[in-house]
């Protein structure tokens, strides 16, 4: 059914002209074939009327019809369109509207104008004057007839009287031969018993002998009629006698008078029949014209509608690839021949489609690239939406999460912590900014610590989307464990050697006294145990220290006026060595810091002993604070030796020391306490000489 | 009451008189306009133009299975013309195109009811079992209404049954 129904739209299609043309045959044939079957008894004028008014009207409908069609058919199309809210039909409407109004009004105006102009003007053709003639024309050749029968039967009443006052036959016949040629008669006729007793005739119009006899008997008895001869009318009038016969009296009227009459009666007829044809030519010519009318209509809508579609379908097209390009369709030119403002138009969006197509191509390369990029490095990258509700991630991520799903298409984040990283995403959707930290989640039961940066894409404030870097730090933490330990193991090693030593010494020294019975074996003795329990105290000192360092307790920060805890650590090294100044300089202006004091107070002690260990000559030492952005910077400088080691930051290992004496775990308590309250610091070359320790906290609770 | 009233209306609008003669095969119609006929087509006849009164005969039976009714249409045209130099009406009838009759009248009267009052006219009927009925109509001129729209002045159409000929 639907394949008929196609292939009939589409011969319909393709035939339209020829089924219209079809329909228009048929129509034509069938309102013929009714109008001369009920037009043939017609005379050939009146046929010509109604052929040419049937014509008009033919003509006037089919270009009505039409124009409805047009009209309604653009008008309903239009009302779609807008209905629909088709690009271009609100401009077309109105264009179409615009040329309606524009043309119907006055053509409809002129044509109502010129039909009554033209009905007033077939109406004077009727005027009273012009019907007076013709019917002039027609009495006066009425009166003639009239006049010439009168005098015909007043002759016949004479020649009857004279007749009847005859003797006898012989009388009759010589008082008609008398009266004929007295009366001037054209035709003298006696008759009795229907036989013509004597006709007498002017021998020039001997036609009237072919006339037919006038029969008796004859009612009335006394009569006239008027017939044509040829070219001319003969007025017969009878007389009956008493003896039932009668004569009869012919008079011939002029041929010329006669021809003279034929025409104005003729015109007085031609003009009757143009008047009872009147309504008929009236209605011929308004049809005309109104045809004419219509045809400047029909030219005027079509052109409307054939200037809108030029209009705006170039518009269209435009539009319509616009929207297409604007919607992400495609990148496709406007295929538009225009030479006017509309293909200026067409060339520049044209030439941005093509430039447009080079960013896409260059577009397309740089994702290539990165997609390559984020497909060969280690480092997991998930990228999210800017609501954080979905995630896609690199080959390398979904490898460290353990979902193989996350390098293939975007998940929802719901789902990872569904896999048991719950961690990961509180820390994904609880940033609000730039974030960095680490985190030890379980993928597939495997513990894995990843330090996890959080990065929002295209501005903090409205982010576009979020990128997340995950990178595997278990290995990395596991060897520098490792080495920490071995670190500490041959530091240990080495402190508790050293002590270790001298005791062995002293021990074999007071044995091989004993053993030999030394006579110093007194002195030997106490000298000996001296040296070792003086070692040993050094070695319970070391782990005491140690100790300390492995039970620092967790920080309790609380604000607190950081220049008021550096006056009262200066305080107490004032005096401590001859010669040595230690000096305070507050730039933070009474500013509370959110920190641990105890353990501040601590790192900066291990500082100081420090500095003034170095400073051995004297000199001065000055404890600075400042304020750099949002930090607190503490530096703690002295104008001792200097650094004795390339890398600073060995100073900070747990058990170095370059000082041969001490725990070596000072500087490494100062880091662990700096680091616990969220800072840094680091030990540099003071100018002119010296060293400086720069502390470095978060202030802004300050 | 209602009845008669109605035949009465009936009788008193009918401007055209219908008799009918049934015979084997032929049906003899014998028509008769009772009404005034319009001004100018008596003053185009007095005048000498050719005048003419169209009388449309159709016979139509009742033939549920096709929309059209008909079964047959006749046209009688009866025409006069006065020659305006003797006075003499000259009066034709046709029927279908074929004279049915012809004539002279002297007068204008005369003319009028030998137009008016036109000879019987013989029409085939189809040989048939359901009942037939005729419908009649004189037309005398055309006249427009608005300048354009044709309308036909006449009489109305009468319907007559045609009897079965005994």
């Amino acid at each position: 059914m639907t394949g008929w129904r196609r292939r009939w739209q589409r011969y319909r299609r393709q035939n339209r002209v020829l089924v219209a043309l079809y329909l228009l045959l048929l129509a034509l044939a069938g309102g013929g074939y009714l109008l001369f079957s009920r037009m043939r008894a017609l005379p050939p004028e009146e046929l010509t009327n109604r052929l040419l008014t049937f014509l008009l009207w033919w003509f006037d409908l089919t270009l009505i019809a039409i124009l409805l069609f047009i009209l309604l058919r653009n008008l309903v199309k239009l009302l779609l369109e807008r209905h629909h809210g088709i690009l271009g039909s609100r401009f077309r409407t109105k264009l179409l509207l615009s040329y309606l109004v524009l043309i119907v009004v006055p053509t409809s105006a002129l044509f109502i104008l010129g039909a009554s102009l033209l009905s007033q003007a077939t109406a004077s053709w009727f005027a009273a004057p012009v019907e007076g003639m013709a019917r002039t024309g027609t009495e006066l050749a009425e009166g003639v007839r009239l006049d010439s029968e009168s005098r015909v039967r007043r002759i016949a009443g004479v020649v009857a009287a004279a007749l009847t006052r005859a003797a006898d036959e012989q009388g009759r016949l010589a008082e008609l031969e008398r009266l004929h040629v007295l009366m001037g008669n054209d035709f003298t006729g006696y008759y009795r018993n229907s036989i013509a007793v004597v006709e007498l005739v002017d021998p020039r119009l001997r036609t009237l002998l072919r006339l037919p006899t006038i029969e008796a008997p004859l009612d009335p008895a006394a009569g006239s009629r008027s017939e044509r001869a040829g070219p001319t009318v003969v007025v017969r009038a009878w007389e009956r006698l008493g003896d039932g016969s009668w004569v009869v009296i012919g008079d011939a009227l002029p041929e010329d008078l006669v021809a003279a009459e034929g025409r104005l009666a003729a015109g007085g007829a031609a003009y009757e029949r143009l008047k009872l044809e009147r309504p008929t030519v009236t209605a011929t010519m308004v049809l005309g014209f109104g045809g004419l009318a219509l045809v400047v209509v029909f030219a005027a809508i079509w052109l409307g509608l054939y200037l809108s579609r030029s209009f705006t379908e170039p518009l269209l097209a435009l539009v319509a690839t616009t929207n297409r390009v604007a919607a992400g369709e495609t990148l496709e030119e406007v295929p538009l021949p225009a030479e006017d403002e509309v293909g200026l138009l067409v060339g520049s969006f044209n030439a941005m489609v093509r430039r447009l197509r080079g960013q896409e191509k260059e577009m397309r390369s740089t994702l290539g690239r990165l997609d390559a990029v984020l497909g060969a490095i280690r480092t997991g990258v998930l990228t999210l939406d800017a609501d954080r509700l979905t995630v896609t991630g690199n080959p390398a991520a979904a490898a460290l999460l353990g979902l193989p799903v996350l390098a293939t298409r975007t998940v929802a984040l719901e789902e990872l912590t569904v896999a048991g990283l719950g961690k990961l995403v509180d820390a994904i959707q609880t940033a609000a900014g730039p974030t960095r930290a680490s985190h030890t989640i379980q993928p597939g039961g495997v513990s894995r610590m990843l330090e996890v940066a959080v990065v929002p894409l295209g501005g903090e404030n409205r982010p576009e989307g979020w990128v997340v870097a995950l990178e595997d730090l278990t290995q990395l933490v596991r060897a520098q464990r490792q080495a920490a330990w071995s670190e500490a193991a041959r530091r240990i090693a080495h402190q508790i050697k050293n002590p270790l030593t001298p005791i062995r010494l002293a021990a074999e020294r007071m044995a091989r006294h004993v053993e030999r019975g030394a006579s110093d074996l007194e002195e030997v003795v106490p000298q000996g145990c001296r040296a070792i329990v003086e070692h040993v105290q050094s070695m319970q000192e070391m782990v005491d220290a140690f100790s300390r360092f492995a039970k620092l307790p967790p920080t309790s920060r609380r604000p607190f006026r950081l220049g008021e805890l550096i006056g009262q650590v200066a305080t107490l090294y004032h005096g401590v060595r001859p010669g040595l100044v230690v000096r305070t300089t507050d730039g933070l202006g009474g500013r509370e810091v959110l920190v641990d004091p105890e353990q501040l107070r601590q790192a900066l002690t291990n500082l100081v002993d420090n500095a003034v260990e170095a400073s051995v000559g004297g000199g001065e030492i000055v404890i600075a604070t400042a304020v750099d952005g949002e930090e607190v910077v503490i530096e703690v400088a002295d104008q001792g030796q200097g650094l004795e080691v390339a890398d600073a930051e060995l100073l900070f290992q747990p058990f170095y020391s370059t000082k041969g004496r001490g725990s070596g775990v000072g500087l490494a308590v100062v880091q662990r306490i700096v680091t616990d309250h969220g800072g840094t610091v680091r030990l540099e070359a003071n100018a002119p000489r010296g060293v400086r320790a720069v502390i470095r906290l978060p202030g802004g609770e300050g | 009451m209602l009845i008669c009233a109605l035949l009465l209306a009936a009788a008193a609008a009918s401007e055209l008189e219908v008799s009918l003669v049934s015979a084997p095969a032929r049906l003899s119609v014998q028509l008769a306009v009772s009404r005034e006929l319009p001004a100018e087509w008596r003053q185009a006849l007095e005048a000498g133009a050719p005048v003419s009164i169209t009388y449309r005969l159709r016979l139509f039976r009742n033939r549920r299975w096709l929309w059209d009714q008909r079964l047959a249409g006749h046209e009688l045209l009866v025409r006069a013309e006065r020659d305006p130099l003797t006075g003499v009406f000259t009066l034709a009838a046709e029927l279908d195109g074929e004279i049915l009759a012809s004539g002279q009248a002297a007068s204008v009267d005369e003319a009028v009811h030998w137009m008016t009052h036109p000879p019987p006219a013989e029409i085939p009927v189809p040989l048939r079992h359901d009942p037939l009925w005729l419908v009649v109509r004189a037309e005398f001129l055309t006249r427009y209404k608005l300048l354009v729209f044709p309308s036909t002045v006449g009489t109305d159409w009468v319907t007559r049954a045609v009897q079965e000929a005994q």
